[in-house]
């Protein structure tokens, strides 16, 4: 194989980094997208025995958003192989214990199980704030965008924003407002 | 290829040493025709071991034939070839003239082709005219010196008009009306 050649395979089977901002994203959502980059279904080599996943950081698993009441509704099934081992844990007590862990098995099981899973999943980089270490954010060249909006809370925006807002009526003097 | 074939063996159809450019080498070293001599199965086996298989061993003297009897089991031929394969083939049921095919076929190829995955049923001198895909391929001039995360990904590409938006957009449109009626009025 010629150089020319060489460095033209190199180009074609790069790993590129993604980054994924999980703040407010739908971890079930998110991870379709997530898996596509992982597993490489995003390009035109792909191919099932061709290995051509690309590395996925996630920051800011701790702020995702469930949908609905699956906080309190989603049970994560452990059994430590023991008798009497089961247990069962809802989403917010395992949000709790490890903000990154609901984004991982959400992403884990959007992926058929098969051999390439596993090595599939070390491909991904989980992190639970916008901490990322540098030799990691050095190799990131693509962000995914994110599907869903951020909704902006009243108390991060500005008091002159705020005053500036226009009112649609003003209250009545004798209004009480708590 | 699916996952069940991940270990089978898998290449390029291609031929030993360009046999066949200079002189012709069979690839195909020693027959062996296991067959029963009662059983119904081995019918088209016996029938042409008893009229073709002289004439065959004559016209090949580089491939060994041996023949193998052997009670009330199917008929089988194996090939042995001189990269080291083997292929083994049942010819239960079949005809003289199948079974001379299916020889043939062990003859003029030269490795066991059931055990060879072909990465490609297509061949191509000019593989592409547009070249490679490389993922740096079509990509916008600024994403090169841009620092990641950056908060312009962070959202869909098309956010619709919120109504919050659009009631300030009219306020604002409002208000410019409002001055205009204003600086007509000074003017008059």
């Amino acid at each position: 194989m010629s150089i020319a050649k060489r460095v033209q395979q190199w180009a074609t089977f790069a790993r590129t980094w993604h980054i994924y901002d999980c703040t407010w994203q739908n971890p079930f959502e998110s991870a379709s997208l997530v898996k596509t980059h992982l597993m490489g279904l995003h390009k035109p080599i792909y191919h099932p025995m061709n290995d051509c996943g690309d590395h996925v950081v996630l920051i800011n698993t701790k702020e995702i958003a469930l949908p609905g009441d699956e906080w309190v509704k989603r049970v994560y099934f452990h059994h430590t192989g023991y008798p009497g081992g089961a247990s069962w844990t809802l989403a917010w007590q395992l949000h709790e214990k490890d903000p990154t862990m609901v984004m991982k098995k959400a992403v884990y099981n959007s992926m058929a199980g098969n051999l390439q899973r596993r090595h599939t999943m070390q491909r991904l980089h989980l992190f639970h704030d916008d901490q990322v270490p540098q030799d990691i954010l050095a190799n990131v060249t693509n962000q995914i965008r994110t599907p869903r909006t951020v909704p902006q809370r009243l108390d991060h925006i500005d008091k002159e924003t705020l005053e500036n807002f226009p009112a649609i009526m003003d209250y009545p003097k004798d209004y009480v407002l708590r | 290829m699916s996952n069940s074939h991940l270990f089978l063996k898998s290449g390029f159809p291609r031929a030993p040493l360009q046999n066949g450019v200079g002189r012709y080498v069979c690839q195909l070293q020693r027959l062996t025709l296991k067959f029963c001599k009662n059983n119904g199965s081995s019918r088209g086996m016996r029938d042409f071991i008893e009229n073709h298989l002289v004439d065959f061993a004559k016209e090949n003297p580089g491939i060994v034939v041996y023949v193998k009897p052997r009670r009330h089991r199917a008929p089988v031929l194996v090939g042995e070839y001189l990269n080291g394969d083997r292929e083994w083939l049942s010819v239960r049921n079949s005809t003289q003239t199948e079974i001379s095919k299916w020889i043939d076929l062990l003859k003029t190829q030269n490795g066991s082709s059931s055990s060879l995955r072909l990465r490609k049923m297509w061949h191509t001198d000019v593989p592409s005219i547009q070249g490679p895909w490389t993922p740096f391929l079509l990509r916008s001039p600024d994403a090169h010196n841009q620092t990641y995360p950056t908060s312009e990904a962070s959202q869909p590409l098309d956010v619709p008009q919120t109504a919050t938006e659009k009631l300030i957009e009219l306020f604002k449109q409002q208000q410019l009306e409002a001055d205009t009626v204003l600086e007509q009025k000074r003017a008059e």
